[in-house]
Formats: C-alpha cells, structure tokens, sequence
C-alpha cells in the first residue's frame, strides 16, 4: 500500500479512518477529561474494562471528540509483529513494502487502538515499546527505515483484567509504559440511561434490563466466566422494541451467549423471572 | 382357603401321571391353572408341603399362586414355588410367607408375565445378597413397587447391597428404610428431584438476587424426621431437605427455589434476631410467621417475579375451621395475597394491621408488635394452639429456628429450649402420611449439637480431611452410574522430609543426568523456520528468485515465496496419580525399600524431568475407606511450582487402606479437564487391581475404573497407567485397553523406566 499511499496526499490518506458522526457515549466518570489531558501529551493509555462495558465506543467518541483518525486492530493469538508493523509482498516489479496498521498509524498521525492487546503473542506486543517511551519511533528491521511518528500519533490499548488466563498477561515492561483508565459497568441509573437511548426502548424497560444483568453480574466467578455487559442489554432492548417480549430477548440476548452450563441457565432463568 | 369341590372330569386328568394324593381343586383354582398346567401346579405344591417348611408356608402359596395365575398366568406362578423354596431354606418360613403374599401384589402391579418373572429372579438374587433383609424388603414391595418398576427396584436393592458391603446388620438396617440413605436413593430412584438435582442452580439463584454465597447442606443425617422436612438457616449455614416428598417435576424445583428465595429474604432482611423474652408460643408462632411476610414483601419490592414463584404454594382457603392451624395458613395467605378474600375478621384485621405498617416494613420491630397483638387477640379469641402439632405452612417456608435469639449459651436452657422449640416445631407436611404421627422426641439437644458440628473450625478439619467433591460410580450389573456414590476427602499429607528426595536424587546422579540429556534433545519450544509458505512475515528470497526466474521464462511461478516463523510448543499437561494403598508398603529390593519408596523415587525423579520440560503438572495420590472416604493427596498442583512443598509433600506419603481407582480417576480427570493445553495426559501409578473393604465383587470397582478412564477418552484426555504388578495384565488392560498399560516386573527398575516412559509417551 505504500506504493499506492505515496501517490496519495499524505494530508487525506487518513481521511477513511476519521469519525464522522459524534457516536454516543454517555460519561459515567471524569474519563473524558482523563483522556483528553493525557493526549494533550501524546501519553500511551490503557483501557482497562470486563468486555462490553463500552471501551471501544469511548475511543472512538474521543476521536472524532480530537478530530482524529483512528485505527483499530483487533488483536488475537495469531497475530504477528508484521501484522502489525507491516511486510512486503510480491507484484509484477518485484517486491513491495506494504504499511501495517500499526505504521500507517505512525507514519501519518492517527490513534492507534489496539483491541484486547493481551490475545496477541507476547513477542508481538514488545513492537509497541519504542513507540511507547520518550524515543516514540517505530523500527522496520525489514524495510530498513525508522519511522519517527507523527504528532498526532497516540497509541491506546485495551486490556481485560481476569478475563485471561495467567499465561496471557502483559509483560510488566509493557504495563508500566501506559496510563491507564479503569471501566466499570456505570451506576444503574446511567446504564438504564445508555441502554434506553442505544436500544430505543423506555426508560422503565431499561431499568429492568439493568436490575436482570446486576443478577448475572452477582453470578461472576461463581460459575459464570463474566456478567451481563452494557452491550449486551443494549441487544436484549433492541429486541424488545421489535416486539419480541421481554422473557425472549433476555433469553437470546442474556442467558443463552453467555453460559452452557444448564444449571447455570436455570438460575439465571429464574433470577430473571424475579425481577419481574 | 380352597374349599374342595366337585373334582369331576378334571381329577382325571390330575391324576394321569401323578402317583401323589390326589388334591380336590376349587374352581377358581381350576380356572387359574387350566388343563395340564394344574399337574404342575400340584406338583409343585406338593414339594413345599414335603419339604416341610410348615402349613402357614404352603397355604399362603396356594392362597397367593391362585391369585398370581389369574394375572400373569399359570407359569410364572407355578416357577414362584421354586422361590419360595429358596427364600424358606434361606430367610426363614416367615419370609416365604411373605413372598407369596408380595408376589400377588408384584402380579397386580406388574401386570405381565416378562416382567413378573424377572422380579421374581431378582428377588431370588436378592436372597443370595442379602437374605436378612428379604423378609423387610418383601413386607414393603407393594409400597416399593408403587415407585419403582423392577429395574429401578433392583438397583435400588443393589445400591443397598453395595453400600452395606457384608454387614448384615448395616444391610437390613438400610433396607427397613431406617438408614437415611436408603431413603434418600429410593428418592432418587423414584425420580423424585432431590436437593442434590438442583444444588449448583439453587445457589446460583441465591447469588444472583443478593449476592449470597452461603454453605448449603441436606439436613444433618441424625436430625429428626420432622426437621429434616423444612429448611433451616442459622449461623452462616443453609439446610434445606434432601426432598419435598409430594411435590414432583417442575413443581419440585419451584419448591426449591421458592424455600431457598425465601431464605435468602430472611438472611437479607432478618438483620437482628429476636429475644425470646416472656413471649409465648403462640406468639413466637405469629412474630416468626410475620417476619416471614415482612421479609417476602421487602424482597418483592425489589424483585416483584417472587410473588409468582411463591403465591402457588399458599392454598389455604378463606374460612374454614377457626383452629390455630387453620387460621395460621389463612393469615399467611392474605398478607401476600391481595386477592385473596378473607371473612374471618382475625385474619382481616391482620392484614390491616400488617399493611398499616407499609411505610415502616424495613423494621424488624414491627414483627413483633402486631405478632404479640395478634396472640392476644386470639387468646381471647379462646382459640387453641398446639405447639407439638404446628406446622409452618407452606411447605416452602423456613423452621424459623434463624430468627430467635436462644441466649449466649451453646445449649439453651433445657426447659426454655423445649418450649421453644415445640413452639416452632417443624411439622411434616401433610400430604404424605406414610409415617405414624408424633413421636415422642428429645431432639433439642440433638438439634444444638447438629449446629456445634456445623461450626467446627477449620483446624479441626485439617486432621480429618476435607470432602471436596462427590462422584458417581459405575456398576456393571445394572450397567447405570450411581449418582454422587463416592465421597473424595483431601487430606494432607504429613510434613516430610524433603532431605529423603534431594538425597535419592543425589544417589541417582547419573540417571538424573542421563534423562536432562534426553530432554535437552527432545524439547521442542524452539522456533521453527517455515520456508516456502502461501504467507508469512518474511521472503523467501530463494522461493522467490525461483518464482521471478520461471516467471521470466514464461512458466506458471509458485506463489509459495513466504517464510515464516513458528514456535511449535509442546501443548501438554499431565497429571500423575500415584496409588498408595496398604500394598504398596510390601517390601522390594531384598526388603531394603518398600513399593511406595520406589513409586516416590520414581516420581521425583519424572517431577524433576516434567519440570524441566516446562510441561504444567499436577500430583496427587489416592487411597480409600469404603465409598465415603476416599483419601486424596494433593502434592502438586497445575499452578504451583515444583518446589520444596512439594518435595516435602512427596516424601510425606505413607501407605495405608484401599484402591478405589475409579473415584480417584474421575477426580483427577475433573481437574485435568480445566487445563487449558492441547494434549492432556492422566499418568496412573498402581501396584494392584482396584478394591475396597466394603466390595466383595472383584469386577465391581474393576469395571468401574474401565467406566471413569472411558468417559475421560471421550472428553480428550488420555490415561496411561504403569502398573507395578506383574500378574495384572488382565485387570490392567481391562481398565485402561491394551495398548494404555504398561507392565514393570521389576519394580526396582520403576525410577529409570518411568521418565523414559514419560518422553516417549509425549514425544
């Protein structure tokens, strides 16, 4: 792509990764002024959260909030350092440097989000660290070429504490070079505000919904791996307001993705059949 | 019995061959055993009367075979003679009196012939097992089989049998239904649901409404009939019964989380206990029956679906008799009820008083309050209250024993405690009455020393070890697994010295280094490159001047230009169970060690290889007392290191009781299961086939072990087992299939051979 980006104006190269329509978050703490400071700096942040709390939609609220282009990967185990940084392929002339996301990011100043970085393998995650100190340079052994990062370059990462096994964690050096801001599930009234507004449905619905998944989030570590997150309450209230009942979106929304355990399924059958 | 008739035509045919008195036949008899069969019939009469097991014995098999004929047909009851005979012989004349009796009533129940004739071989199996019992057994077939059908009838009377062992007294108490097991597995048999069935959801429930994580048990095993009938809660402990007898499929699990919702209401809400002060039993009722309404509202509030799991069990119908009773369920009924439409003015009033308090429901106090003037109202009412017969209805509800302060003291006072406790008294429920009505009882202080046992501090476990989990066991003479069977108890091991383990590895020196070379050359966590790949992160620079050259000259180019590299890891876990029951005490080596001596060596010797590998490992080992008590040694586990600790642990093990393989496979297999590697390898170390004191059936737990290391092969895992005993082929490879056992005849050579073993079987 590099071939081709060159021929492009740098200056628009990133114009597909900007965030045209403000996407809706609702704050629940002072996490956007957290964010905005620490970028302010260009400092490395850490996202850290149980799944579904609503990680991905604040970094993308703050980019388009910052005018910025922002490039998400999605890390998991197979990924590789060239994944991310970039390799070369073939073409009629011979062999061709193409960017990853990771140097494309760096090279034109966008954020740089990396989802669930712990799934990738550790020594794809150590490419991060020369841009995540004061050096903020990307070397490409391959290509020969260090790439100085560009101002507006900011890397984030997410991260799921408890989620993964003691064999996936980060790499202590890689920990301590990122800021990081916590994310709980919001108070029940927030999330019942969020939820309401996500799925359409009313405030009342919303609430229940909340009150369902505070009973599967009781259930955490007690035979369920994670509780109900935000997203998926925002799923169950879509349902809903196409008219399937309550009982049913729950169950397809709720219960079903989360356990197999049959007897777990019943519990939450019937913690669910209370709240109404 | 049968009159003698006319005989006619049909004593000639009785007659033909036989040389006996002939018998004059009633009709009924004539028409049950039609044309030849009454030959045999007589004959076989005549048999029993020769035999001489006494009048009584023959008259009730002429008596009952007449009434079984018409049923099932002449045959099968002719072929009960032959049983009656073995059960006279065996089990006294008594018990064949009784067999006649139970096999008309096997007849009525069974309806047809197949089905009749294997319960009639099976009673006669029976009388070979267990011949004390058969007396008891027959005496409540009709009872039995109006629950069972005969396969279920036969594992039932086979898990009697088993559990005992050879104690005949332990057998027939089991099987006069005295030991609460017996109960519990005619339950289970009975496809009643029992708390067992619906634990692990029932707590789930109760974490997921208020986050309570509490022990729940079954009622303690020497509690008295009548508690063990409604749940109870007290100092951080749940018991609720082992079944709602009455209640069935759905209605049964409603019945659970309906009990265990509202306990879970009084732990949430009941905050303070009550004094017991001057209140009287009639108001203690009341105070605890209001506190059960308050708590229910005020978990409502938060979850209003309670209402609908709760309501169905309130069937009290507004009014009736003015008994204590009566009005109890009726009051209970109308302050959850809205709709429900009370005449009696006492309950009325009740109502009015209860929801007066609306705003003030967050308040214990309150309880108490209209509690004591509801006992005045209903003393003036003259209305009698009969402590020793209350019942807290609905059956769902708790014994309130939770709710009442008895006063610092362990044991409460005696005659305070008494009173109490008659007032609060847990009644059976009503709809089943297959026992005699109230017996006299002295249970208080049986009642406090269930809870003292309750509360025994967790040193006092260390000693005794403690039960982690429950297994099911595999009998193959009914070819079903008997749910929860065996108990695993971990204990610890005693402290060891780990000096014993460094020493012996010092000794061996030269194998330890002989099996790090090996490992150095099979380890295979190096990266690999790949050339020649569809993709990759490099290059191949020699594949693609290969591909550029054939592209030049026109040919088709091989796109396989990439490289890449590839840290292939060994994906691999493995567990190692060693054996150490008493055998493994024999001495070896011209009597310098014993076997388990070497099985540690042996050990050591792997831990120290599998820890060089990097391989995750676990070690345990395992010996048994009976089904209950299976012992279990935790040495090392997944997440810990190899260390010291475990060094020490290792060298702690000493031998003792018995092998009962199956369980601790399953165990060990359970956590194997969690680990999250590709391969997965349950390594057994035995030095003898599988028993126990209380099996006499040599293939019994044999075949158990084939089940469990069975069940673990369908989940992925793969079980080898290095056995120690050189005559044990045929159980070894039985168990674990030919190819998964290895022989070792020189049990001295165990140390070298096991971790060659070991790299050869992860190679």
């Amino acid at each position: 792509m590099s071939d081709a980006s060159e021929k492009r104006d740098p200056a628009t190269l990133l114009d597909d990764f900007l965030i045209a329509d403000e996407p809706y978050y609702k704050a629940v703490g002072n996490e956007i002024a957290l964010y905005t400071a620490a970028y302010a700096e260009r400092m490395p942040i850490m996202l850290k959260g149980p799944t579904g709390c609503g990680k991905t939609r604040f970094i993308e609220h703050m980019a388009w909030r910052l005018g910025k282009p922002l490039i998400t990967v999605s890390c998991h185990e197979d990924m590789t350092a060239s994944d991310l940084v970039g390799r070369y392929l073939l073409d009629s002339e011979g062999t061709r440097w193409h960017d990853g996301p990771l140097t494309l990011a760096t090279r034109y100043g966008a954020i740089c989000y990396l989802d669930e970085i712990v799934e990738a393998r550790q020594d794809t995650t150590v490419v991060i660290h020369s841009l995540t100190d004061e050096r903020r340079i990307l070397p490409l052994e391959k290509k020969n070429e260090v790439v100085a990062a560009h101002p507006d370059f900011q890397l984030v990462i997410s991260y799921n504490p408890g989620y993964q096994s003691v064999l996936k964690d980060l790499k202590e050096s890689t920990k301590q070079r990122f800021g990081a801001i916590d994310f709980t599930y919001p108070a029940p009234e927030v999330e019942a505000e969020i939820v309401a507004h996500e799925a359409g449905v009313d405030t009342k619905l919303a609430q229940q919904l909340v009150r369902i998944a505070e009973r599967s989030r009781n259930l955490k570590g007690h035979g369920l791996e994670e509780g109900a997150s935000t997203r998926m309450l925002v799923h169950a209230g879509q349902l809903i307001s196409h008219g399937v009942p309550l009982g049913e979106a729950c169950q397809v929304c709720l219960v079903l993705p989360i356990t197999d355990d049959p007897d777990m399924r019943d519990a939450l059958n019937s913690a669910i059949a209370a709240c109404s | 019995m049968p009159e003698p008739e006319k005989p006619k035509g049909f004593l000639s045919v009785v007659s033909a061959g036989e040389e006996t008195k002939v018998e004059m036949l009633s009709a009924s008899a004539r028409k049950a055993f039609p044309e030849d069969s009454a030959a045999r019939w007589l004959r076989a009469r005549r048999k029993l009367t020769d035999a001489g097991y006494g009048r009584a014995v023959c008259d009730s098999y002429t008596n009952y075979s007449i009434a079984c004929a018409r049923i099932v047909g002449p045959e099968p009851a002719i072929e009960l003679a032959d049983v009656v005979s073995v059960v006279a012989i065996k089990c006294g004349r008594k018990a064949a009196e009784t067999l006649c009796f139970a096999a008309e009533r096997a007849a009525v129940r069974l309806e047809d012939p197949p089905r009749f004739r294997s319960w009639l071989s099976l009673m006669q199996r029976f009388t070979a097992l267990a011949p004390e019992s058969v007396g008891s057994v027959l005496s409540r077939m009709d009872e039995l089989l109006s629950q069972l059908n005969v396969s279920r009838l036969e594992s039932w009377l086979l898990a009697g049998v088993r559990s005992a062992g050879s104690d005949a007294e332990r057998r027939l108490h089991y099987f006069s239904l005295e030991d609460h097991e017996a109960q519990r597995w005619l339950q289970r048999e009975a496809g009643e649901i029992v708390f067992g069935d619906v634990e692990k959801r029932l707590k789930g429930f109760l974490t997921a409404l208020w986050r309570l994580r509490v022990p729940v048990r079954e009622p303690h095993k020497s509690a008295p009939e009548q508690s063990r009938r409604r749940t109870s809660f007290d100092r951080g402990l749940i018991r609720i019964p082992a079944s709602y007898p009455g209640y069935r499929g759905e209605q049964a699990e409603e019945i659970f989380a309906a009990a265990m919702a509202h306990v879970g209401a009084h732990l949430i809400h009941s905050t303070t206990k009550f004094e017991i002060g001057g209140l009287k039993p009639i108001q203690i009722a009341l105070v605890s029956l209001i506190e059960d309404a308050r708590v229910e509202h005020l978990a409502m509030r938060e979850f209003p679906g309670l209402r609908r799991l709760w309501l169905p069990f309130h069937i009290a119908q507004a009014g009736g008799a003015l008994t204590a009773p009566s009005l109890f369920a009726r009051l209970s009924r109308a302050l959850i009820d809205p709709d429900f439409q009370e005449i009696d003015g006492w309950v009325r009033k009740g109502r009015e008083r209860f929801y007066e308090r609306e705003d003030r429901w967050d308040d214990p106090a309150i309880s108490r309050e209209i509690g004591n003037l509801m006992g005045n109202d209903l003393g003036q009412m003259r209305v009698q209250f009969n402590p020793r017969t209350y019942i807290v209805e609905p059956p769902y509800r708790d014994d309130n024993l939770g709710l009442w302060d008895f006063g610092d003291q362990d044991a409460p006072d005696q005659e305070e405690a008494e009173l109490l406790f008659e007032s609060i008294r847990v009644e059976r429920q009503e709809k089943e009455d297959t026992s005699e009505p109230d017996r006299e009882r002295k249970e208080e202080q049986e009642e406090e020393d269930e809870y003292n046992v309750a509360a025994v501090s967790p040193e006092a476990y260390q000693d005794a070890g403690i039960p982690v989990a429950r297994y099911p066991e595999y009998d193959y003479a009914t070819g079903r697994e008997r749910a929860d069977w065996t108990t695993i108890v971990e204990y610890e091991t005693a402290p060891g010295r780990r000096h014993e383990i460094v020493e012996m590895l010092e000794r061996h020196h030269d194998l330890v280094k002989r099996i790090s070379a090996l490992i150095s050359a099979t380890r295979v966590g190096r990266p690999q490159r790949l050339k020649r790949q569809p993709e990759g992160e490099t290059i191949d620079i020699e594949a693609a001047i290969e591909a550029t050259i054939s592209r030049r000259v026109g040919e088709m180019p091989d796109d396989r230009v990439y490289a890449k590299h590839e840290r292939r890891f060994r994906d691999l876990s493995v567990y190692v169970l060693l054996d150490v029951s008493e055998s493994t005490n024999d001495r070896v080596r011209n009597g310098t060690s014993s076997v388990l001596d070497i099985e540690k060596e042996a050990t050591a010797l792997l831990a120290h290889a599998m820890a060089e590998l990097g391989d995750p490992f676990a070690i345990a080992a395992f010996c048994s007392n009976k089904r209950e008590d299976v012992h279990y040694f935790r040495i090392k586990d997944f997440d810990k290191p190899y260390d010291s600790v475990a060094e020490a642990n290792l060298a702690g093990l000493s031998g003792g009781l018995s092998t009962r393989m199956g369980a601790a496979i399953r165990h060990a297999g359970a956590e194997l299961r969690r680990q999250p590697t590709h391969r997965r390898l349950l390594l057994v170390i035995t030095d003898g086939e599988p028993s126990d004191i209380d099996i006499t059936d040599q293939r019994y737990l044999v075949e158990d072990a084939r089940r469990a290391v069975q069940s673990l092969a369908h989940e992925g895992i793969d079980v080898f087992c290095v056995g120690l005993d050189s005559g044990g082929d045929s159980y070894l490879s039985r168990i674990f299939g030919r190819r998964n056992a290895v022989q070792i005849d020189r049990i001295e050579r165990l140390p070298e051979k096991l971790p060659m073993l070991y790299l050869r079987l992860t190679a």
